[in-house]
C-alpha cells in the first residue's frame, strides 16, 4: 500500500496535511427489508453538513476524521433518516440498515441526497429510480428505462415507440449502455420498440452525458450505467407482470439468509398470438425474450462476489422463407474486496456478445448472413478514500475485441472471404474528488487508453475508395496501435446553500463504431474496430451549468450549456455497398462533427404531485469529405426543440395518475427539390443534405395505477395507460411518389405508426 | 423490409394510417438531365436530353432542343448526333461493340458536358427460369434470369423486367461480390410488396451486362426507393460519370431480352 500512496502523492496536488490523527468510519447502507445495497446513499455529519460521503456502486462508504464527537445521519431518497451520535477515538465499522418509507411520492429522476445537484462536482448527470419509472406511461405499458430517459434534457429519442436514443448531438452508438458493466451492443428488442431492461431485474440507472469520471471509456457522448438487482437475501419475492403485449415474472431470494441471494428474472412478449389468429400471417413468427440473473455470494465481512448475466433473444420470421434473430449475451463476475477501511477494491471479469443470424430460403437458395462482435474484459477498480477532502479512484481495464463482419454461407457465398478482427483495447485512470472547501468541489482524472490491431487478417489501405496498400498482419503479431489521452474535470462551485454553479471539460474517445446506412437502427447495422483507415473518433465537450433549490429543496431547477467537437467521424459513402463490398473500409468516408445547445430542467421532487419540465435547445451537424459537397451539414438527430413533461400525482394513497407530454421539431431529412424522368421512370432531384424537417412531433400519454391494498404477502397493482391522447398523427415517414391515381402527377404520402394506443398492465408481488 | 413493418404494425395492432399531406418544398429545379445508352444490339442509340421540373409541376419534362451532342470511341470513330426530337439526339454511324469505351460530349445552354462508359463484355442471359415459394400463405412467383457469371471478379448486370408491357419499377442490379464465377441464382423480387405474377402474366426481362459507374447509379436508386426500415439511406443525387453538373446516366451495356409466361 504504502507504494500506492507514494505514486498517488506524485500524481496529485490537492493534499493538505493533516497535523491531527484521523480515524475512519466504514462500512455499508442497506435496505433493511431486502438487502439491496443502496448505490448512493448520504452520509453526512451533522454542523458539517457539505462535508458528507455517498456510498459507492456496492452500497460502500469511508470517512476519515479527527478524533472528537459527531452525529452522523444517513439518507436516502423513499427511506427514512437516520442517525447515530459517536465518540469517535479509533476507526470503527458501522453497517446502516434502512427501512423505506410508506408513501413514497418522490420524483423518479431523483438525487439521493436533497440537495445533492448542489454539492456534487457532476454534470449532464440524472440518476434514474427504477421504483418510480412504473408509474410514467409509456407505449404498450411496458415500463421502459430507455424511454424514460428520453424525457429528460440532452436526450433525444431516435424515433416514436424507438428506445434508441442520441444524446448532446452524439449518433447512437456513442452511448456507452452497461448492464453491471458490461457493454450492451444492441439495446433494443424489435427494431428498437422495446430495450433489452427489464425493469423488474434492474435497481438503478444513472446516465452521465458526456462528462463522465474516468473510470468509464469507450464511446464519445454518453455513459448509461444499468445496475441489476441483487436479490433479497431476507426472503422470497416472486413478483410479475401481465400486459397485453408481454409477461414478465421475477423470483428472488436468499441462498443462504443475510448472506446470499439470487435473482431471476425473465420477460417473453406474446404478439405472436396475434399473428396465429390472423390468417394471412399464421405462418409468421415474432417475439423476444430476455433473461436477467444474478446471485452474490458474502465470502466473509470484506469479501463478496457477484455474478450476473443476461440472455435475450428476437425471433422473426416469415414462413419459412426469411428468418432473422438476434440479441446480446452478457455476464459479469466480480469480486468486491474492503482491502481496508479506507480502501476499496473491484476486480472484474466481464464477456459481452452480440450476434444476428439471417436465414433465406427462396426455391433454389438457402443461405445464411451472420455477424458478431464478442468481448472479454478484465477490470480492476481502486477507490482510495484518502481522507475526507480527497477520494481516489484509479484502475486499469483491459478488453479483447473480436468482430466477425457479415457473411454469407449456404448456397451463396461472398466471393472474397471476409475474416474476423480481433483487436486489444487497455485503458488506465485515475480520479480524484477534491473537496478544496466548503465552497469548491472538484472532481479531475485522466484516463489513457490504447487500441491495438491484433494480427490474423489483412487491412486494406484506401485513397478515396481506391486500394492503395494491403498489409497483411500475421496470426499472434500485432499492428498498428492509436493512444489517446483523455483529461476530465468537473468544477463545483457552491454560492449559498440554495445555489451552484458548475464547469466541465471531457475529452472522450471511441474505438468501435457502428456503421448504419438507414436513418433508423437495423439489428444488422456493423460494428467495426479501428484500421489504418478508420481512426478512434475524439469529442471534446465543455460545459457550463447553474443550479438552484427553492423550497427547501422541493423545487430544483437545472441550466446547463455545451459545445461539443467531434473528430474522425465515420459514414457510408454514397451508394455504399453494405452487406457485399469485399471489405466494407472501401466504402466509407471520414470527417467531423460540432454539437452545441442549452438544457433546462425544473423538478418538483416531493408532495402529491411531482415531476419535471425538461427544454433542450439544440444544434448538431456534420462535415464529411464526399458528402454535402464537402459542405456542414445537419445531423439527421438535430432537433431544434426539444420539450417533455412529465407528472405523476397521487389523488389518494391507492390512486395515483400520470402524464407525459412531448414536444420536438421534426429530424432533419432532405426532400426533393424536384425531380426528372430516366427510363420511363420518375427520379426525384435533391440539393442540400438535411435542410428539411419532419413535421413537427408532439404528443400526450396518461397513465392511471391502482394499488390494490396488501393482502398478506400478497401486493399488486393495476396499470392503465393511454398512449397519444389526441390521437395526433406524428410522421413515421414521409414518401415521394408517382400519383397512383393520376400519372400526370407525384404525391407526398406520410406514415403514422401510432395513434390511440391504450394498454393494461397487471402487477403482482408475494 | 417494408413487409417487416407491416408485420410488426399488424402484431402490435397499431392504428397507423398513411395519407397524403402538402409539403412547403423548396424548388431548385432546372437541371440538365442526360441519358445515353449505347448497346451491343444495332443502332441508332440515343441520347435524351431533358430538364427537371418542380415537385409540384405535372410530369412533364422539357426537352432541349438544341444541344451540341457528339460521341466519339476508341477507335477514333466521331459521330454528331442529330436531334430527332423529344429530346431525343440520334447516332449516324456508331456502333456498340463489346470492350470500347465511348466518351459522350454535350454542349447545351452555354455549359459542356462530358461522360465516359465501357462496354462490358457480353454475358448471355441462359434463360428464365420459374421459382416458387410460399408467403402469408400464398403462393408466389418471381423469375430467376439465368446466367453463368464468369470467374474473374467485377461483373456488374442490370435487369429490366415488365410485366404484360408494364415496366415493374424496381431497380434490379446484380454484382457478382457473392457467388463469383457461379450460375445465378438470385430471383427479381420487386420492392413493391403488392406486385404479384399470376398466371397468364407475360414477364419480359431485358438482362444489361453494365459498368460499375452504372452499377452504382442504379443501386443508388434502388437503396433510396426501396426504403430501408426507415426510408433507406438519406436520399441524395446518385452518383454519376457525367462531369458538369447534370443529372443522368451516360451507359455503355450489352443487352439481351428473352420473355416467359406464367404456366
Amino acid at each position: 500500500m504504502k507504494i500506492f500512496y507514494l505514486f498517488f502523492l506524485a500524481v496529485l496536488c490537492s493534499f493538505d496535511s493533516y497535523a491531527q490523527q484521523k480515524f475512519t468510519i466504514s462500512g455499508s447502507i442497506k435496505d433493511n427489508q431486502t438487502g439491496e445495497a443502496l448505490i448512493g446513499a448520504a452520509l453526512q455529519i451533522e454542523d458539517k453538513l457539505r462535508s458528507g460521503v455517498s456510498t459507492n456502486d456496492y452500497g460502500f462508504y469511508s470517512i476519515s476524521l479527527p478524533k472528537g464527537k459527531y452525529t452522523i445521519r444517513v439518507n436516502y431518497v423513499g427511506y427514512a433518516e437516520q442517525r447515530i451520535t459517536l465518540v469517535l477515538d479509533s476507526s470503527v465499522v458501522i453497517n446502516w440498515k434502512m427501512d423505506g418509507k410508506k408513501e413514497l411520492t418522490e420524483v423518479v429522476v431523483a438525487s439521493k441526497r436533497k440537495d445533492d445537484n448542489l454539492a456534487k462536482a457532476t454534470m449532464g448527470t440524472e440518476i434514474l429510480n427504477m421504483k418510480d419509472i412504473s408509474k410514467v406511461p409509456v407505449i404498450f405499458g411496458e415500463k421502459d428505462l430507455l424511454k424514460t430517459i428520453q424525457l429528460l434534457p440532452g436526450v433525444k429519442s431516435a424515433g416514436e415507440g424507438n428506445s434508441g436514443f442520441y444524446v448532446r448531438g452524439g449518433s447512437a452508438d456513442q452511448n456507452l449502455v452497461l448492464l453491471d458493466e458490461a457493454p450492451v451492443y444492441n439495446a433494443s428488442h424489435l427494431l428498437g420498440f422495446f430495450s433489452t431492461f427489464n425493469s423488474d431485474a434492474i435497481k438503478d440507472a444513472t446516465i452521465i452525458k458526456g462528462n463522465s469520471p474516468t473510470q468509464y471509456g469507450g464511446r464519445l457522448s454518453s455513459v448509461l450505467d444499468v445496475k441489476m438487482k441483487e436479490g433479497n437475501n431476507k426472503d422470497f419475492n416472486v413478483s410479475g407482470g401481465l400486459g397485453l403485449i408481454s409477461s414478465r415474472l421475477s423470483i428472488e431470494g436468499p441462498i443462504e439468509k443475510e448472506k446470499s441471494s439470487f435473482i431471476v428474472s425473465g420477460r417473453r412478449t406474446y404478439a405472436d398470438v396475434f399473428l396465429q389468429a390472423a390468417p394471412d400471417f399464421k405462418d409468421n413468427t415474432l417475439y423476444f425474450y430476455d433473461v436477467n440473473t444474478k446471485a452474490n455470494f458474502k465470502i466473509n465481512d470484506k469479501n463478496r462476489l457477484y455474478l450476473s448475466g443476461y440472455f435475450g433473444r428476437d425471433v422473426l420470421s416469415f414462413s419459412n422463407s426469411f428468418g432473422i434473430d438476434w440479441g446480446n449475451n452478457t455476464g459479469t463476475l466480480r469480486w468486491n474486496s474492503v482491502v481496508n477501511a479506507k480502501l476499496f477494491s473491484n476486480t472484474s471479469i466481464i464477456y459481452s456478445k452480440y450476434n444476428y443470424n439471417i436465414k433465406i430460403k427462396n426455391g433454389e437458395t438457402d443461405f445464411n448472413i451472420n455477424s458478431n462482435i464478442r468481448d472479454w474484459n478484465l477490470k480492476q477498480d481502486f477507490s482510495y478514500y484518502l481522507n475526507p477532502k480527497n477520494a481516489i479512484r484509479f484502475g486499469v481495464n483491459a478488453i479483447h475485441h473480436t468482430i466477425a463482419p457479415s457473411t454469407f454461407t449456404g448456397t451463396v457465398n461472398n466471393s472474397i472471404n471476409k475474416d474476423g478482427r480481433e483487436s486489444l483495447e487497455n485503458a488506465v485512470y485515475i480520479n480524484n474528488n477534491y473537496k478544496a472547501n466548503d465552497k469548491l468541489t472538484l472532481d479531475y482524472g485522466l484516463r489513457f487508453s490504447a487500441f491495438t490491431l491484433l494480427g490474423g487478417t489483412t487491412y486494406n489501405i484506401y485513397n478515396n475508395g481506391v486500394k492503395t496498400e494491403s498489409i497483411v498482419l500475421a496470426k499472434g503479431s500485432a499492428g498498428k496501435t492509436y493512444y489517446n489521452l483523455e483529461p476530465r474535470l468537473t468544477a463545483n462551485f457552491r454560492i449559498n446553500e440554495e445555489s451552484s454553479i458548475k464547469a466541465g471539460f471531457a475529452r472522450n474517445t471511441q474505438n468501435l463504431h457502428l456503421l448504419s446506412n438507414s436513418t433508423s437502427s437495423n439489428p444488422t447495422d456493423q460494428w467495426i474496430g479501428n484500421s489504418y483507415n478508420v481512426k478512434p473518433e475524439i469529442a471534446d465537450q465543455l460545459s457550463l451549468g447553474y443550479a438552484r433549490n427553492f423550497k427547501d429543496n422541493t423545487y430544483e431547477l437545472g441550466v446547463e450549456v455545451y459545445y461539443k467537437d467531434l473528430q474522425n467521424q465515420v459514414d457510408y459513402k454514397e451508394a455504399a455497398d453494405v452487406n457485399t463490398a469485399p471489405d466494407v473500409e472501401s466504402e466509407l468516408l471520414y470527417g467531423k462533427g460540432r454539437a452545441y445547445g442549452l438544457e433546462l430542467i425544473a423538478k418538483k421532487k416531493s408532495g402529491r404531485l411531482t415531476g419535471w419540465i425538461s427544454f433542450t435547445l439544440s444544434k448538431t451537424e456534420r462535415l464529411i469529405t464526399g458528402i454535402n459537397n464537402n459542405n456542414w451539414y445537419n445531423a439527421k438527430q438535430d432537433r431544434t426543440h426539444d420539450l417533455a413533461i412529465a407528472t405523476i400525482y397521487q389523488i389518494t394513497p391507492k390512486w395515483s395518475l400520470s402524464g407525459v407530454f412531448i414536444y420536438n421539431t421534426g429530424n432533419a431529412v432532405t426532400f426533393p427539390t424536384g425531380k426528372y424522368n430516366l427510363g420511363g421512370q420518375t427520379i426525384f432531384q435533391y440539393s442540400n443534405r438535411n435542410v428539411n424537417r419532419m413535421p413537427d412531433n408532439h404528443r400526450l400519454d396518461f397513465s392511471a395505477t391502482y394499488e390494490r391494498p396488501k393482502k398478506g404477502r400478497y401486493q399488486s397493482t393495476w396499470n392503465f395507460s393511454l398512449y397519444n391522447v389526441y390521437g395526433r398523427e406524428n410522421a413515421y415517414s414521409i414518401a415521394f411518389q408517382d400519383d397512383p391515381n393520376d400519372a400526370t402527377k407525384t404525391q407526398t404520402e406520410q406514415t403514422a405508426l401510432f395513434r390511440w394506443v391504450p394498454s393494461v398492465t397487471y402487477n403482482f408481488k408475494f | 423490409m417494408k413487409s417487416l413493418v407491416k408485420l410488426i404494425a399488424i402484431a402490435f395492432l397499431f392504428t397507423g394510417c398513411k395519407k397524403v399531406i402538402q409539403l412547403d418544398l423548396t424548388n431548385n429545379a432546372d437541371k440538365l438531365v442526360i441519358e445515353g445508352n449505347i448497346t451491343n444490339q444495332a443502332g441508332p442509340y440515343f441520347v435524351k436530353i431533358t430538364k427537371s421540373v418542380n415537385f409540384n409541376q405535372t410530369n412533364t419534362y422539357p426537352p432541349v432542343t438544341n444541344a451540341f451532342v457528339v460521341i466519339t470511341d476508341n477507335t477514333n470513330l466521331r459521330d454528331t448526333l442529330t436531334y430527332a426530337g423529344n429530346g431525343n439526339y440520334k447516332t449516324n454511324k456508331l456502333i456498340g461493340v463489346e470492350g470500347r469505351t465511348y466518351t459522350l460530349t454535350v454542349t447545351a445552354e452555354g455549359k459542356n458536358y462530358s461522360a465516359k462508359s465501357t462496354m462490358p463484355a457480353f454475358i448471355s442471359l441462359d434463360s428464365l427460369r420459374l421459382s416458387y415459394s410460399i408467403a402469408n400463405g400464398k403462393e408466389r412467383v418471381n423469375v430467376i434470369p439465368r446466367y453463368a457469371d464468369p470467374s474473374v471478379l467485377g461483373n456488374s448486370y442490370r435487369f429490366i423486367q415488365k410485366i404484360n408491357n408494364k415496366l415493374d419499377e424496381t431497380y434490379y442490379v446484380f454484382n457478382d461480390n457473392l457467388n463469383n464465377g457461379l450460375p445465378n441464382q438470385r430471383p427479381l423480387r420487386s420492392s413493391d410488396p403488392d406486385l404479384e405474377l399470376l398466371k397468364g402474366d407475360q414477364v419480359q426481362v431485358e438482362m444489361q451486362c453494365i459498368s460499375p459507374d452504372t452499377y452504382a447509379y442504379f443501386y443508388s436508386l434502388g437503396q433510396q426507393s426501396g426504403g430501408g426500415f426507415r426510408g433507406g439511406s438519406a436520399p441524395a443525387n446518385p452518383p454519376n460519370n457525367i462531369i458538369g453538373d447534370a443529372l443522368g446516366i451516360f451507359s455503355a451495356h450489352t443487352s439481351q431480352i428473352k420473355t416467359v409466361r406464367i404456366p
